[in-house]
This record gives structure tokens, C-alpha cells and sequence, in this order.
């Protein structure tokens, strides 16, 4: 029985609707939840009839002309048909008529109720009343006996009756329903249906199944079920011959069974699933309609049951039985197919349906998208239409071979589908190129990255590509057809990567125009093998990497030569590069339920090769892709999911990661959204565009950059110790790239280095100086954990200062630990690396030495230069100093000019660098070391590396009597913080436990080659500025051990210490002015400039003012700190 | 006060430019400017903004002001109103007329912005005018004028001090004898 489903159509606003055809079957009545008969003249009429009966319509039933309806107003009501006029009132009740039906002959009304009742009214008179009580909850539904003795009704008591309608009593009660207080609450509308004509069998749906009972011996004579029938079924329906019996249910089935065979012929889906509500036989029988409980209306066309032929029925099955399945197959092909336009997923190859074999593979076919069709479908309607339209040509070649199926009877039967509830599977994201628009747009962005900005253009007129750089003094900026068509690109400072995906003839291409060659040749292409295409590439420092469908990662040096080739785990999502680093990010296996479920590859080429992180999953936030990942300008990996949080690695803490920024928070607009086009560390900014109602910029008016703060998602970030703790560890992340870098060889920024120390150890002091308010003594000590050991001494002279003595005890001994700590790890980070992250001081300057080591020899060959450089620098930078005006004539010379004549070599060579230094600044310029290949020309960061770092390099080599090869690994000036606390210990002594310990090593730091700390005062002493103390020390170190011999070195300083501290004023100021007659040193000299002289000019006039240096010492940033810490007392 | 003293007083106004270029932050005797990062957007004075643009070394991006919506609104506001109303910047007319004519390829909708200042400007000083004769004619001894930029002032400044002197004198010698309080006619 071959069937076409017509789509669905609006019939009525949402909720129970009833269907019914006249008796001519030339019209499909319709009543709904909106109070409105409408009258079809088919499905497609767009302009129906209608009558208004109420405020709402319940049920309807038409026959001989007269139409009566079930309203809101409790009432059941009559109206003429087709014209609509009222016809008066047939019979009230106390609340609404649920179902009413007419008899065979149209004589009689049957209204069942809320209100528990049933009535059976004449038509023609409606004083002329029966009135069925017993039930005991509401009437779900009625039907006449069609020979007009009995009457059937169901109700929500759970019990289907049959009553004797002349003598208004209950012949029998079947409580085979659940039992419910409501309509509402009903699960099915239980719909009965009498066999019109021999009245033979009254049908009652009953949870999936329909059953069957005899007329007389009300005997249940059997049941209609389906295999595939696992939802309740809400309405039955008999074909007006009697033999087919179709029922709807819950779940938007449509089945139509052969009662005298018992089968199944016919199986159809709700397109939606919606719940069928009501649904009716044309009185040809070719036909059904129905509707559900959203309000739409539906058709079955093209059922070929026999017209009412009751005698034959003997002969039927012999030859029908193949039919049937034949149609059987056809449903389960048309369904199949349906699902396959449905949920464009990839079901398997169709098959045309040709004979036997194809037909039994379809049927034993697990269609688990059946299922998934409920869901799927659902904002699909476009894929409706294909999937009808296959059915509707499937449906011709089974025509023609459906005498040769030959099908063995039980395949019918055959348990089949298992039914799938679980999670459902979430479409793979598509690749993408970081920093770039939706391929779909004419004008698009390719690539928007730090270095520059590459716009596709593809519209009639144009197919271009155009290169732009932020900074011209990369490249200027270009302008390429594009013929080959190319989707894909990646930017850096040495070349711009294109690549297509592969059409008919052409097969994948990558080409690479590398335009910082230095010979003739700048551009390469590469064909992909046949069937590859690229699906993401990226650029790195002097490689190239593309991955591929083949699941492949192909490298490529910058030039052109084929380097390593490897498989991926899966399907690749992107791929970032940033110096030697290359980021990963693939398809780690399906996600359920809206996740996505993304692995993350961290390789890093150079001389060392090795995998970082191999292969975990990458955290996203709930519901969300990925829709930016990237490297910060510092080379820490980063990334933005679709929900807009930001997340970066964290180094120092196993590789996790940890979400640094949610760009929607700050968002004024639901649907604005921030364009992520960069992420820097130092200083800490986001770089991003803001989109007013999309997610991504249009390429015109041009997208301005905005810039985001980052914030860590602590609680309580609006109280002030919540604010604070959230700056530290924010500052803690944002510098753990200064260990990595340090780590893999790189130059450091150690100003910043030193500065976000200085910072992080000031908001320690903070939190400390709160916690100590608030009386939270335990807290003070877990922060002093976290504070350097000067730091600390500060701590305890503000805890004693506040009175806390058992605190200030317990900050000493901290103290103490720690300043062992330093001396005992002191020796081992002379050779391994430091495995510590920079939340303490120890790890910091011990990586930097590491560093220093590392490039110590590149370092030599390069300082001659450096110094010249640097000389001159010096030079403009004292006479700025002297008179105000003279750097103002300076200044006039024009610092762009200069920095157009240096612009024209952007590349690493360090002497370059130096060549752009701003003359208007007092500062030096930065100069990064050829030794460290980073492309960080661009980066701000830049010019604040290292200027600080060649005064003492340059210091120390022009020092007589110096080493050459040490050179590197001279006295370097720390932080200030540490070097003018060490100051303050020292002529103050606040500390008197640790304060001896802290210099030497300290010291010792400074000088990473001399042996392990044994005896540290004696060690450095000859190198290090000495205090008066310590001459005094020396002096009488002797009278001390001759006093107590037994005492240890720390003890004998204590006691020292206790000893100087009695000796009057004007004594120790004798120590103090002997102390600096004898050391001329530069570095304490430093110390005491930059304090007077601000935060430049470290050396630059130590020859030139040394003695007017002396005059000012004051100790700025440490008594910024001191001053805070009496502050709060 | 000459005019184009006025404009050099404008061009201390800030501008957000978009350098193409890496620079350091630079000292000035006015005050630090800078950093410059190539594709990020950085405020620094018109006369540098101009400067770098006329050499190519960035891009301004138009105050947030030049906008042909918002100068549309002002210019009915400032036709409705009477009085003067608040322009958007103090020195609107010299930033439209320096950044159009060196930037006008940075500013969308160039020349409609040039027509819709100056059709401004034309109301203003029109205003201006009309206040300044009512002014003499009834024979007022102060007036209060708000929201007149520098521009504005110095385009009638030297006239209207000019011709009241004038005035002056004329009548002085017209009525030598008359008393002093009486200014009756001109």
C-alpha cells in the first residue's frame, strides 16, 4: 500500500484539533484550540471556509449537513454546513464536551463530558435526552455502536464501558487505561472506533497496542500491535470498508493495520512527531487526514485499500500478503530515505530498491536516525521537501518490481530497530583559520594576526587577495589575484601562506610567497597528492605546517623544502605556529550533546624536538567551539571558545589551562560579540575588535582594535582581598612566560621580569597588611609562604610594629627556611634547569643565569659592538640629563626619520635594533641577541628587553682585572626591590636573624660560579659592596669566637649583629664612612643613582657624577613599601 | 589673536591614530606619547597625528564626533535652537578642516562631513551676527554668550572691538556736551 505523505500545513493555532471529512468527501473540516471550523476544500487551500463557534473548539463531528461541535462555552452546538449558520444548541453541560460523535445515520448526537457524564441526543429533538452516568472522572471519548444498540465510551478512570444506550445502563467495563484526575493529564486521548458496517469489533487503543473486542461477547478477540509501535497511540480510525483500522499516536506515528490478516500495511512518521490528535478515513478510503497537537494538518494520499468488499476477505490474504509486504519494504525505504534528507548526517549508500536483496538489507538495516528525526527535524524544514521528493520518485521503480519481491512471511515480524534514546552526537566542527571570517563571505578576512591582515576578496568583479601589514617595515603591503582560488591563508614576518582546497582537475595547492627571501625567487608552490586537500596550515618561525584531509601534518621549511611529515589523531579543527612552537588542535572523537570533543598537540621544533602536550583534551566551556586559538606575542598558547571565555596555558601548573578573560561580559549587547585578533602577556592586553551584533567585523568601514583587560574568574573579586588575590595570580600567570622563555633559550625581558616581581611581592605586602587587620594570623603566614625572603623581613617588622610578636616569630623562622632554601639550591641550579615557576624569587633569578650561560659565548662576540653602541647612547642620555634644554634641541632631531632608515631591516640582526633607538627617550633601546630567533620585532616588549641588561654587561667588561669569560656572569643589578632592601637590612638591621643570611646569598646569586655556600660572607666579600657592619664584622669576628666558640656562623652574626647595634651612633657611622671609602664600587654606586637619579642612566654617568651621586641615597621603592606598611599601622 | 594661532591651539587636541610602525614611548616636553604598536590604535596630538599620516606612517581614525548622523543632528539642533548650542569639540572647525584635508581618506562620507561643519559654522556665525547687532542696537553693556568656541570668538573679536571704538569716538564727538549717561542714537 504505497502511500504519499503530503507535507504538513497550518490549520489552527496551537493545541487539540479535530479532523474530519464531509460525507462527499470533497471538503476537510477542522476545528481548534483558536475556535475555528475551518473547511479545506483540500490540503492546499490556502483560503479556507470558517465558522467561528466558540472560543474554543474541542470536538466536531459532521454528517447529513449538520456540523456540531464541543466549545468552551459547554455547550454542544450546531451549525449548518457548509454555510456556518448557527443551528441552535444541542445539549449543555456543566463544564466542556470533550469528544461528540454522530451515529451511522446522522439521527443522534453523542457528547461525553467533563463533568463525567455522557449524553445521547436526538438531533432532530434535542428535549430528547439520555443521559450515561457511572463513569467517574471525565469522558475521554465516545463511540455509537453503528447499529445503534450500544454505545462506547472511555474515560479518564481508566475504564472503557459499553453501555446499553435504551436502557442508560452499563452492559460492560474494561479498566485496561491509566487512570488519570484530567484530560489534560491524560497521556492518550483513547479514541474508540466501532467497525462501521458489521459493527463487528469495537476498537480500543490501549497503551501501544490496539485491542479488539468482539460485538456481543464483548470477548477481547485480539490485539493490533507493530514492532515499531512504541508510543501510546492516542486515536484509532476504521476505513469506511471496515478492514483497515488506522490509528495515531503520541509519538506522531501513523500505522495502519489489515485486521483480518492482523498486519501492518502501513507505517508513516509524523514529519515533526508531533502528537496525532484526530485523524479520519476519507469515505473513499484512499485518504487520510490528521492533525496534531500543534495545530497542523496532514494528509495520507494513495492508500489502495480495496473499496468495502467484506466478502472477499477469505480470498485476500493469499494474494495480499505479499502486497502488504512489498509495501511493508516501501515504507521502511521511504522512511530511510526520509531520515537521510533529514538529518544530513552520513547514513549509508542508498541503495536503489531493485529487487529481493536490497529489500532485505533494508529492512534489517538499524536506522537508528529514525529516532533521531524527532529532534533533528525540527528547524529543518527545507530538508522535508527533498525527503519527500525522493520518496515520491523512489516510489516508481518499486511499482514496477513489486510483483518479484518475494518476501518470506516472518520478516515482519522480526524484532527490529532498537530504539535509541542516549545523547545524540554533535556535528564536528569545521576547520578554520584562526583570525579569519566565514569562507561563505565575498569580502572576508583570511588572516588578521599581529603581523598583518589578509583580505579575500571574491565578488564579479574581483577575486583578489590583499596583504596589509600593521607594521610597513615588514613588507608593503600587496596586492594578488586570486585565480587559483584560494581560501585559506596565514601571515608572518618572513612570508604570507595560501592555500585551495583541490577542485576537478586541480588538485590542492599551497603556495607560499616568501617574501623576506634574499634572493630573486620569492614564491614557491606545492600540489597536495590527489585526494588531500588542506584544511589548515599556519606559519612558524622559518617553517611552514599544513595539515591535511588525509589527516596528515605536512612541515615545510620557510623555503620550501619538505621536512617532517606525521598523522594526526584526527580531523584537524586549526593550527596556530609562533617561533618554534606549533599548536594543534583536532577532532579527539565525536561530541555528545552539543560538546565538541577537541585534543591539543603542542610540538616544539629548534634543536630540541619534542612533544609538550601530547594530545589531551582541550577544556571548553559548556555548548561551545572553538573560534580562536593562538599564541601570545610571549609564545604562550591561547584560546577563545565560542561563549567568548579566554583561556591560556598555564606552564607553571602541568600545562592546564586557566580562563584568563570572558570577552561577553563585557559586551553590552546579547548578540555583540569580541573578535579575538591577538593576546599579549606583557603588558597584559587582549586584542580584539568588537562586533555590534555579529560575530565577525565586516572588512568595511575597516574594524578598529579595541583592547580588553584580562581578570581571573575568582570569587568575591569586588571585596578588596578578593581584588588583590586576583592581581596576584593574575600577574603570577601573565609572567610564568618569562620562565618558559628563559627556559628554551630565549632573551627575557628582565625589567619587566623584575618589575612584575616587585609587583607581585607589593600585593603580597597588601594582602598581608589586610589579612593582619582582619586578625587572620594563619593567612599572614601562608602569604609570607609566598613571599621572598626580603619581603618577608618586611612582614615581620610590620607584624611586630602591630604587636603581634607570635606572628612576627613565626614570619622569622619562615624566614629563616627560606634563606636556607636559597643557599641549598643555590648548587643545583648551577647545572639543571630551575623546575620552579616564578612565583618565587629563586626560581627567577636562576633562570636568568641559566640564560646568561647559555648565550655567555654569543654574548662576547657581540659586546665590542654593544658597548660602542652603548657609549653613545650614554652619552645622549647624560647630556639629557644636565640641561633640560640641550635634550631638547637633541629631540628635534626627527625620531622618525630614524626609525624609517632602521625600519628598512626588520629583521633580527641586534646591531639593527640598536640603530632605532628613540632619542627622545632617556631610556636606551632594546637590543634582542641574534642567539634567540624570535620573531618578536613588533612586540613593544621588545624595546624595553634588555636595555637594562647591557649597562651592567658593559660595566663589568670595562671593569680591569675581570675575567673576560665571565663576563656574562658579572655582578647584574636585581630587582630593586631586592637590592634596596638589601640596603635598608643592612644599615637599618631591622631583621637581625635573617638579614646576614640574605646578603651573602643573595650575592651568591650574583655570582653563580663560585662554589657551593660553605662559607658565603667570605665568598663574596671581595666582590660586593661592603657595609659598615660587615667591617666592623670583620674586625671582630675574632673577639666574637673567642667569646663563644661554639657558636655557628649564623649565630656568630647574630650576635654581631647585637653587638653593633649597641655601639653608638656616631660609631657606626665611622664604620659606615670606612665602609664606602674602601669600595668604589659600581654597583653600589648604581644602587645610590638610581635612587637619586630616577630609574635610567644605571652607568652612563658614573664616571661623570660620581661624587654628587653620593649625596643621594634614599631607598625609593622599599620605603614606598615601608612607608605603605606604617601606613596601615 | 590670529587664526591660525587658534589652529595651533587645536592641534594640541588628541587623536587616535593607527601607527604602521613600532616605536617606543617617546618624551616630551608635554608629555609622554606612545607606545606605538603597529595595528593598534594609540592617541597622540593632531599636529602628530598629522605629521605621521603625511608621511604615511599611520592611520587616524575620525573622533568619535565626525560622524554625518551625529553633525546632521547637531546642525538641526543648531538651527532649532536660538542660543548656541554645545559643540562637539572646542575646536571643531580647525580638527574638521586639518583632518579632512590631510586625512580625508581615513574619514568615510569626507565631503558630507565638510558640508555639515560648515553649514554649522555658517548658523553659528550667523547667530553670531545677529547677536552682536542686537547687541549694539539695544545698546546692552554686557552680553553672555555660551558655548562659543575660540574660532568663533576670534572671527568677530577684532571687528565688533573695532567698530564699537568706533562708535565711540563718533558719538563722543557728536555730543561733546551732552552727559555721558545718554546714548540715545548713532
Amino acid at each position: 500500500m504505497p502511500c504519499e505523505r503530503k507535507p504538513m500545513r497550518y490549520g489552527h493555532s496551537e493545541g487539540h484539533t479535530e479532523v474530519c471529512f464531509d460525507d462527499s468527501g470533497k471538503f476537510i473540516v477542522t476545528c481548534g484550540n483558536d475556535g475555528d471550523v475551518r473547511i479545506w476544500e483540500g490540503l492546499d487551500d490556502d483560503d479556507p471556509k470558517f465558522i467561528t463557534v466558540g472560543e474554543k473548539a474541542y470536538s466536531l463531528a459532521l454528517k447529513n449537513g449538520k456540523l456540531v461541535t464541543a466549545s468552551s462555552n459547554n455547550t454542544v452546538q450546531i451549525h449548518t454546513f457548509p454555510d456556518g449558520d448557527p443551528d441552535g444548541i444541542l445539549t449543555r453541560f456543566t463544564t466542556n464536551a470533550t469528544h461528540v460523535v454522530f451515529n451511522s445515520s446522522g439521527s443522534r448526537v453523542a457528547a461525553g463530558s467533563s463533568d463525567f457524564m455522557v449524553k445521547v441526543v436526538e438531533v432532530s429533538d434535542s428535549s430528547q435526552q439520555k443521559t450515561l452516568r457511572g463513569h467517574e472522572a471525565p469522558v475521554l471519548s465516545v463511540t455509537f455502536d453503528p447499529k445503534d444498540d450500544f454505545l462506547a465510551s472511555a474515560s479518564c478512570d481508566g475504564s472503557v464501558v459499553v453501555w446499553n444506550i435504551e436502557e442508560q445502563s452499563q452492559l460492560i467495563s474494561w479498566p485496561v487505561l491509566q487512570k488519570t484526575n484530567d484530560i489534560s493529564n491524560a497521556k492518550s486521548l483513547c479514541r474508540l472506533a466501532w467497525q462501521p458496517g458489521t459493527a463487528k469489533f469495537l476498537a480500543v487503543p490501549v497503551e501501544t497496542k490496539v485491542h479488539l473486542y468482539e460485538r456481543g461477547s464483548w470477548d477481547h478477540v485480539s490485539t493490533l500491535s507493530d514492532d515499531l509501535q512504541t508510543q501510546l497511540i492516542n486515536v484509532v480510525a476504521w476505513s469506511p470498508c471496515g478492514q483497515f483500522l488506522a490509528a495515531g499516536s503520541v509519538g506522531g506515528s501513523l500505522t495502519v493495520w489489515d485486521v483480518n490478516s492482523k498486519l501492518c500495511v502501513e507505517r508513516q512518521k509524523h514529519e515533526k512527531g508531533f502528537t496525532v490528535c484526530s485523524l479520519a478515513w476519507h469515505p473513499s478510503g484512499s485518504q487520510i487526514v490528521y492533525t496534531d497537537t500543534e495545530g497542523c494538518l496532514g494528509l495520507l494520499d494513495g492508500l489502495s485499500t480495496p473499496t468495502p468488499n467484506t466478502n472477499t476477505t477469505k480470498q485476500a490474504p493469499a494474494t495480499k500478503a505479499a502486497k502488504d509486504y512489498d509495501d511493508l519494504f516501501d515504507d521502511d525505504d521511504d522512511d530511510r530515505l526520509m531520515d537521510e534528507g533529514l538529518s544530513e548526517t552520513n547514513s549509508p549508500v542508498k541503495k536503489p530498491v531493485a529487487g529481493d536483496d536490497d529489500d532485505d538489507d533494508d529492512f534489517l538495516m538499524p536506522a537508528t536516525g529514525r529516532v533521531r528525526n524527532r529532534g533533528a527535524i525540527l528547524d529543518d524544514e527545507n530538508s522535508l521537501d527533498t525527503g519527500s521528493l525522493k520518496l515520491g520518485q523512489d516510489k516508481f521503480g518499486d511499482d514496477d518490481d513489486t510483483g518479484s519481491a518475494v518476501v518470506p512471511a516472518a520478516v515482519p515480524l522480526v524484532p527490529m530497530r532498537p530504539v535509541y534514546e542516549g545523547p545524540m552526537p554533535t556535528a564536528p566542527q569545521k576547520a578554520f583559520q584562526p583570525g579569519s571570517t566565514p569562507a561563505h563571505l565575498t569580502h572576508r578576512f583570511m588572516m588578521w594576526n599581529s603581523v598583518g591582515i589578509v583580505r579575500g576578496y571574491n565578488d564579479e568583479q574581483d577575486n583578489a587577495i590583499d596583504v596589509e601589514f600593521h607594521d610597513t617595515a615588514v613588507h608593503h603591503a600587496m596586492h594578488l589575484t586570486n585565480s587559483l582560488g584560494h581560501t585559506m591563508a596565514d601571515l608572518s614576518q618572513e612570508a604570507v601562506l595560501l592555500a585551495c582546497p583541490s577542485t576537478d582537475e586541480l588538485a590542492s595547492k599551497l603556495q607560499c610567497l616568501h617574501f623576506s627571501s634574499w634572493d630573486t625567487n620569492k614564491e614557491w608552490m606545492v600540489d597536495l597528492p590527489e585526494g588531500e586537500d588542506v584544511r589548515a596550515l599556519c606559519l612558524g618561525q622559518g617553517w611552514a605546517a599544513v595539515a591535511t584531509s588525509a589527516l596528515m601534518l605536512r612541515l615545510f621549511s620557510i623555503g620550501g623544502v619538505q621536512r617532517e611529515i606525521f598523522s594526526l589523531p584526527g580531523n584537524v579543527v586549526c593550527m596556530v605556529g609562533h617561533g618554534e612552537q606549533l599548536l594543534i588542535v583536532y577532532h579527539r572523537a565525536p561530541g555528545f550533546d552539543g560538546e565538541q570533543a577537541l585534543g591539543v598537540q603542542l610540538l616544539q621544533f629548534g634543536r630540541k624536538k619534542r612533544q609538550l602536550i601530547n594530545g589531551e583534551a582541550l577544556p571548553l566551556s559548556l555548548q561551545s567551539h572553538l573560534s580562536w586559538l593562538g599564541f601570545t606575542a610571549e609564545g604562550t598558547p591561547c584560546y577563545v571558545d565560542s561563549v567568548g571565555v579566554v583561556r591560556m596555558l598555564n606552564r607553571s601548573l602541568g600545562n592546564t589551562w586557566t580562563p584568563v578573560c570572558n570577552t561577553r561580559e563585557t559586551c553590552k549587547s546579547k548578540s555583540d560579540h569580541y573578535w579575538v585578533v591577538g593576546i599579549h602577556e606583557n603588558p597584559q592586553q587582549l586584542r580584539c575588535i568588537p562586533c555590534k551584533g555579529s560575530r565577525y567585523p565586516p572588512t568595511l568601514p575597516r574594524p578598529a582594535v579595541a583592547i580588553l583587560p584580562f581578570k581571573l574568574p575568582l570569587c568575591q573579586t569586588s571585596t578588596e582581598k578578593g581584588q588583590m588575590e586576583e592581581q596576584f595570580w593574575r600577574s603570577v600567570l601573565f609572567h610564568n612566560h618569562f620562565s618558559f622563555l628563559s627556559s628554551s633559550g630565549y632573551e627575557i625581558d628582565e625589567d619587566g621580569q623584575s618589575q612584575s616581581q616587585k609587583e607581585q611581592q607589593e600585593l603580597l605586602m597588601k594582602m598581608f597588611a589586610l589579612s593582619c587587620k582582619l586578625e587572620r594570623e594563619f593567612r599572614c603566614v601562608e602569604l609570607a609562604e609566598l613571599m621572598t625572603q626580603n619581603v618577608v623581613t618586611l612582614a615581620i617588622r610590620y607584624a611586630s610594629r602591630s604587636r603581634r610578636m607570635a606572628l612576627a616569630q613565626r614570619l622569622s623562622e619562615i624566614a629563616l627556611e627560606k634563606a636556607n632554601q636559597i643557599r641549598e639550591d643555590e648548587p643545583e641550579e648551577e647545572e639543571e634547569e630551575p623546575a620552579y615557576s616564578g612565583v618565587r624569587r629563586t626560581s627567577g633569578y636562576s633562570q636568568s643565569e641559566v640564560m646568561e650561560e647559555r648565550r655567555g659565548n654569543t654574548r662576547d662576540q657581540e659586546e665590542e659592538e654593544e658597548q660602542g653602541e652603548e657609549l653613545r647612547e650614554e652619552e645622549e642620555d647624560g647630556q639629557e640629563m644636565e640641561t633640560e634644554e640641550a635634550a631638547e634641541t637633541t629631540k628635534r632631531v626627527n625620531p622618525f626619520a630614524k626609525e624609517a632608515v632602521s625600519s628598512v631591516t626588520p629583521s633580527l640582526t641586534p646591531i639593527g635594533k640598536v640603530g632605532r633607538a628613540n632619542p627622545f627617550k632617556v631610556l636606551g633601546s632594546g637590543k634582542p641577541s641574534s642567539s634567540s630567533g624570535q620573531p618578536r620585532v613588533t612586540n613593544i616588549l621588545d624595546n624595553m628587553t634588555s636595555s637594562r641588561k647591557l649597562s651592567p654587561l658593559s660595566r663589568s667588561a670595562g671593569k680591569p682585572g675581570k675575567d673576560p669569560v665571565l663576563k656574562p656572569l658579572a655582578p647584574r643589578p636585581k630587582t630593586k626591590t631586592q637590592s634596596t632592601l638589601l640596603q635598608m637590612n643592612a644599615t637599618k638591621a631591622a631583621s637581625k636573624k635573617t638579614q646576614e643570611n640574605t646578603q651573602p646569598a643573595a650575592d651568591q646569586q650574583k655570582q653563580p660560579e663560585v662554589p657551593p655556600p660553605a662559607s658565603p660572607a667570605d665568598n663574596t666579600e671581595n666582590n660586593r659592596p661592603k657595609t659598615g657592619f660587615q667591617f666592623w664584622l670583620e674586625e671582630n669576628r675574632k673577639s666574637i669566637t673567642a667569646d663563644q666558640p661554639d657558636l655557628e656562623e649564623t649565630d656568630i652574626i647574630k650576635e654581631a649583629m647585637g653587638r653593633f647595634r649597641t655601639l653608638s651612633a656616631e660609631e657606626r657611622l665611622l664604620w659606615t664612612e670606612r665602609a664606602k671609602g674602601q669600595t668604589g664600587d659600581a654597583a653600589d654606586l648604581k644602587k645610590r643613582k638610581r635612587a637619586g637619579g630616577g630609574v635610567e642612566n644605571d652607568n652612563g654617568q658614573v664616571e661623570a657624577d660620581e661624587n654628587s651621586s653620593k649625596k643621594k641615597k634614599s631607598l625609593d621603592p622599599s620605603s614606598k613599601l615601608s612607608a605603605f606598611a606604617f601606613n596601615k599601622t | 589673536m590670529d587664526s591660525s594661532e587658534v589652529e595651533f591651539l587645536a592641534e594640541k587636541e588628541t587623536v587616535k591614530i593607527i601607527p604602521n610602525f613600532s616605536l617606543d614611548r617617546i618624551y616630551l616636553i608635554g608629555g609622554d606619547l606612545g607606545p606605538f604598536n603597529p595595528g593598534l590604535p594609540v592617541d597622540v596630538p593632531v599636529w602628530l597625528a598629522l605629521n605621521l599620516k603625511q608621511r604615511q606612517k599611520c592611520r587616524i581614525v575620525p573622533p568619535a564626533w565626525m560622524d554625518v548622523e551625529k553633525l546632521e543632528e547637531m546642525r538641526e539642533l543648531e538651527r532649532k535652537e536660538d542660543t548656541f548650542t554645545p559643540v562637539p569639540s572646542p575646536y571643531y572647525m580647525e580638527l574638521t578642516k586639518l583632518l579632512l584635508n590631510y586625512a580625508s581618506d581615513n574619514i568615510p562620507k569626507a565631503d558630507e562631513i565638510r558640508t555639515l561643519v560648515k553649514d554649522i559654522w555658517d548658523t553659528r556665525i550667523a547667530k553670531l551676527r545677529l547677536s552682536a547687532d542686537s547687541f549694539i542696537s539695544q545698546l546692552e553693556a554686557h552680553a553672555k554668550l555660551d558655548n562659543l568656541t575660540l574660532m568663533e570668538i576670534n572671527t568677530i573679536r577684532a571687528f565688533l572691538l573695532d567698530s564699537l571704538n568706533c562708535m565711540y569716538k563718533l558719538r563722543s564727538n557728536l555730543q561733546p556736551g551732552s552727559s555721558k549717561g545718554q546714548f540715545t542714537d548713532y
